[in-house]
């Protein structure tokens, strides 16, 4: 395999770096098809053999069709992937077609997992690829593969790009001990009843949001997916702090900061986060938790997790 | 991907795709055999359709253990065309009965193709070769239905693609089938196990036999002479001489080759031509009386002046020969051939041998007693029909006294049992007479109706010489063919046909596709290549060149093959300004420059102009041209022609 260092994304895979192999049934069909010559020439029928050339030809061609399925196909890949640890990683690969054939049946593999998407001409797609991440910690994918069996899967063809994606596998948010605040309630006035007054704006959807609070009517409208955010100013920002978990062992902390940054999360109150060597500012929204998030999976390895944006 | 459960949409295409194959071979395996298949097919699809899995393996078994013996008893053996296929075919049968997955069904298109081929070495028609294309291309088109994930895509679609994969091929594979090496000699001994039965003339004849031909409109050779052909009433094509006679049947006394013909003088023109044979499954090759020479290797004339090769002719061949239609023998006939020629069976045909004692008794000589016969048949009342009638033991008596009605056999038989039976060596020599000229091509077509029986006669001092006794009764027949010479009231079945000038010309155009299809595909040899080398202007043609040759021919198809197929990646615009364009962009993109996506062309030049002050000039006046070109109103004073040849012009040097 060929190494070509670090490729810039988004990349359009030239042809010199597709491999291509005989499936199985790809080489069935090639003794099938040496038979077939033999037959045409030892029978010495010219129509017999005309046919197994065609035959012949046509896996030719076919190999060329299977080779061009990959070639100049733009290929880019999200750099950072956050995770739970036990849980999978969802890496999108974003491909545009800019040719006038379609790109069939194209598989992404990435990690352990695969995903297996088309993208017709002149189009651009989206694959999913979806791996099981088991350990806490930063990850660094450095290569990823395409490959394709398109057409007939006589043939496979497959490149590799060398990427850089990150995947913050952080903690399985795990843990028996209830959220600091919740012990010492009193301070938050509006937290548990959220009425009308408490609506302050949309903010864009993202995965993980509680149903109850989609903005429903937006999306029936024809916008945006959008979820309704709730100001919660009588709130005391929440420290989580890791020297509060003393006696646990290591995983089991994090796993408990991981919970509690979650739940604080959810709770839409501003909260910031305290472990050894990082301190994170309390504040709220999808870009603090999951700065929150990556400081967890990072803690304890040399990585530091790349600056908020 | 591959444990995907088959749907009955697909195992619906690929099971109409092994039908469409196996129909090509409906006219050789047994019918029970298809039956057996085609009950497979059925129940799994039946099945499928309820959505229920293929049956358990127990029934498998049972129709394998049903259809193996069977097949055993037919055939004695599953090594051979026929056994082969026929395996091949219960073999996809089972396949289909017991499909789950999508590798069942690749392994069925494996079989189809094979069958598909195995089709083509048995026949050699032009429409099976279309045909069985055509079932290979929806095959294809099943194939990428089946393999494709997700949704399948609309049959339009694959057939579209399937069309398009075939046409992208067919250079290649022509440049394979011109100029691959073609074997001289098969690599093992092919079984014969053809099952067409032979056709034609048989090796023996009694009389009526050739009746039956006479309504068969089959093609029993073509021929192509180099010069002028001789006269009707010489095209004699000599088949097997028959020298043996029970009283009713004549038949071939010496099998095999052997004996080296006795010596010949010629006398007159010799006759240059090319017979070209349809295969009949008899060892005879039919050659213009008599003759002299042949470039058939496996072929030797036997010493009556038949040419027999080695094996039954099973496959088309052409044999180049020449032919003297006067010869004088120049050796006495040999004592046992004397003999044998002379001999009779005794106790039959009584009344005949008795005329003969009265004739030769009134003309001791030879010649003399040929004339008398002939002018018997031709002065009492014969008659030449397609439909006499039927002869017993006493054949020769109850033809030449009490039926008096016969076609050629009848008075080719009579007359040589009458010279015979007179003391003079006779024999009864089958053949064809005559043949039709297809203007159109320049050669002419022997038809099984144009089989003929004729004698010939011992004549001391002159040999073997022939008497054709149907000319002494239907002179018409040898000068004109048979349609002239059998009276009208005879069910000559394709009479109005012959007689109708445009069908004639029809039919004629049609033999001469069929001659051009045999001439140059089926008949395509090392020969052929060493002639198209030789077309091709390439010094002393040999095996070796032809593979430069080849290897030469390939590079140039896979180069094509390659560009087209790639092209489709990114169509050439039609556009040729803004091809231009993309040639300047090009040539400063290897000076280092490259324009960037979103960069316009006076952007570009701009940027161009302050990194490489020394290229700012040529650089700012073409992207002007271009922008002028492309945005400006056609009055820009700039041409087309210009541009591309400022383009053409500039060569940046790289920093």
């Amino acid at each position: 395999m060929r190494r070509h260092g670090r490729d810039s994304l988004p990349i359009s895979i030239h042809r010199r770096r597709i491999y291509l192999m005989p499936t199985r049934f790809g080489v069935m069909l090639g003794a099938i098809l040496a038979a077939m010559l033999m037959a045409g020439l030892n029978y010495n029928s010219n129509l017999a053999l005309g046919f197994a050339f065609l035959m012949s030809s046509v896996a030719f061609v076919i190999m060329h069709h299977c080779n061009r399925n990959l070639q100049r196909l733009s290929v880019d890949v999200t750099t950072e992937v956050d995770a739970f640890a036990g849980r999978e990683a969802i890496f999108e690969f974003a491909l545009r077609n800019g040719s006038n054939v379609d790109r069939c049946d194209i598989e992404a593999r990435c990690l352990t997992g695969s995903g297996m998407g088309s993208v017709p001409a002149r189009e651009s797609g989206t694959i999913e690829v979806i791996a099981p991440v088991v350990r806490r910690g930063v990850t660094r994918v450095r290569q990823f593969e395409l490959r394709t069996r398109y057409p007939f899967g006589w043939f496979f063809s497959w490149t590799y790009v060398q990427g850089l994606i990150t995947i913050y596998v952080a903690p399985a948010p795990a843990g028996t001990k209830t959220l600091p605040s919740a012990g010492a309630k009193g301070t938050g006035t509006h937290s548990e009843t959220r009425g009308e007054e408490d609506f302050s704006g949309l903010r864009a959807y993202e995965p993980g949001v509680p149903l109850k609070h989609m903005a429903w009517k937006v999306l029936a409208r024809g916008g945006e997916a959008a979820v309704r955010s709730y100001s919660s100013l009588a709130a005391q920002p929440e420290w989580l702090e890791w020297s509060s978990l003393d006696g646990m062992a290591l995983e089991a902390r994090l796993s408990q900061l991981c919970l509690w940054v979650l739940e604080s999360d959810a709770a839409q109150r501003p909260y910031g986060l305290r472990i050894p060597g990082r301190e994170i500012a309390p504040s709220g929204g999808a870009a603090h938790r999951f700065a929150c998030l990556r400081a967890l999976a990072s803690f304890g390895s040399d990585h530091t997790a790349e600056p908020e944006r | 991907m591959i444990t995907d459960r088959v749907s009955y949409e697909r195992l619906l295409g690929i099971s109409g795709c092994l039908g469409l194959a196996l129909l090509a071979h409906v006219t050789t395996l047994p019918l029970w055999l298809l039956f057996i298949v085609v009950a497979c097919g059925s129940i799994r699809l039946l099945l499928a359709r309820s959505g229920r899995s293929a049956p358990p393996r127990g029934i498998l078994i049972a129709v394998a253990a049903l259809a193996m013996p069977l097949l055993f008893l037919r055939f004695h053996t599953f090594n051979g065309l026929v056994a082969g296929t026929a395996l091949l075919s219960v073999t996809a049968g089972l396949k289909l009965l017991e499909t789950k997955t999508q590798r069942d069904i690749y392994i069925i298109t494996l079989i189809i193709y094979f069958v598909s081929l195995a089709a083509l070495l048995e026949g050699d028609s032009f429409w099976l070769l279309a045909y069985l294309i055509g079932v290979c291309w929806l095959t294809t088109a099943t194939l990428l239905r089946a393999t494709s994930n997700g949704p399948a895509p609309g049959w339009r679609r694959s057939l579209r693609y399937g069309g398009r994969v075939l046409a992208q091929a067919l250079p290649l594979a022509l440049v394979f089938w011109l100029l691959f090496p073609r074997l001289a000699s098969p690599l093992w001994q092919i079984p014969n196990d053809s099952k067409t039965a032979a056709s034609g003339l048989s090796d023996t004849m009694s009389p009526g036999d050739i009746t039956q031909l006479a309504l068969s409109d089959e093609v029993a050779f073509r021929v192509r002479f180099e010069s002028a052909a001789p006269p009707a009433a010489e095209r004699y094509w000599r088949g097997p001489v028959l020298d043996s006679f029970d009283g009713h049947t004549w038949t071939r006394a010496t099998s095999g080759i052997g004996g080296t013909p006795p010596p010949l003088q010629p006398q007159g023109p010799a006759y240059h031509y090319t017979v070209m044979m349809e295969p009949h499954q008899h060892r005879w090759i039919f050659m213009l009386d008599w003759p002299s020479a042949w470039d058939r290797p496996h072929a030797e004339l036997s010493n009556d002046y038949t040419l027999m090769q080695y094996e039954p002719l099973s496959r088309p061949i052409d044999v180049a020969g020449t032919s003297y239609t006067h010869v004088q023998y120049s050796e006495p006939l040999k004592p046992r051939t004397r003999a044998r020629d002379l001999q009779q069976p005794r106790g039959r045909n009584a009344r005949t041998q008795q005329l003969a004692r009265e004739m030769r008794d009134a003309h001791p000589d030879d010649m003399d007693l040929v004339s008398a016969v002939l002018d018997m048949f031709h002065q009492q009342p014969f008659y030449y029909t397609l439909t006499p009638p039927k002869l017993a033991d006493n054949s020769v008596d109850e033809f030449l006294f009490d039926t008096k009605r016969g076609f050629c056999g009848h008075y080719a038989s009579a007359f040589a049992a009458l010279m015979r039976a007179a003391g003079i060596p006779a024999r009864v020599v089958t053949g064809y007479h005559g043949g039709t000229l297809n203007p159109y091509g320049d050669y002419w077509i022997l038809r099984q109706s144009e089989a003929h029986a004729w004698t010939e006669v011992w004549i001391e001092g002159r040999g073997w010489m022939r008497i054709d006794p149907t000319a002494a009764i239907a002179p018409e027949r040898v000068e004109r063919g048979l349609a002239d010479a059998v009276s009208a009231d005879d069910p000559l079945a394709s009479r109005w046909q012959r007689n109708t000038s445009w069908f004639v010309g029809a039919r004629l155009r049609l033999d001469l596709l069929r001659e051009v299809w045999r001439e140059r595909i089926l008949d395509f040899n090392q020969d052929s290549q060493r002639k198209l080398l030789e077309f091709l202007k390439v010094p002393e043609p040999d095996g070796q060149k032809l593979v430069m040759v080849l290897a030469a021919a390939m590079a140039l198809v896979l180069a094509w093959l390659t560009w087209q197929i790639h092209r489709e990646l990114a169509p050439p615009s039609k556009d040729v300004a803004a091809r231009t364009y993309a040639r300047l962009c090009a040539k400063l993109a290897a000076a280092g420059i490259a324009r960037l996506p979103h960069e316009g062309a006076e952007a570009y030049a701009l940027r161009v102009a302050q990194l490489r002050p020394d290229l700012a000039d040529t650089v700012t006046a073409l992207c002007r041209h271009y922008s002028s070109l492309r945005y400006a109103t056609p009055s820009a004073r700039i041409t087309l022609g210009q541009f591309q040849a400022g383009v053409r012009a500039f060569r940046p040097k790289a920093l």
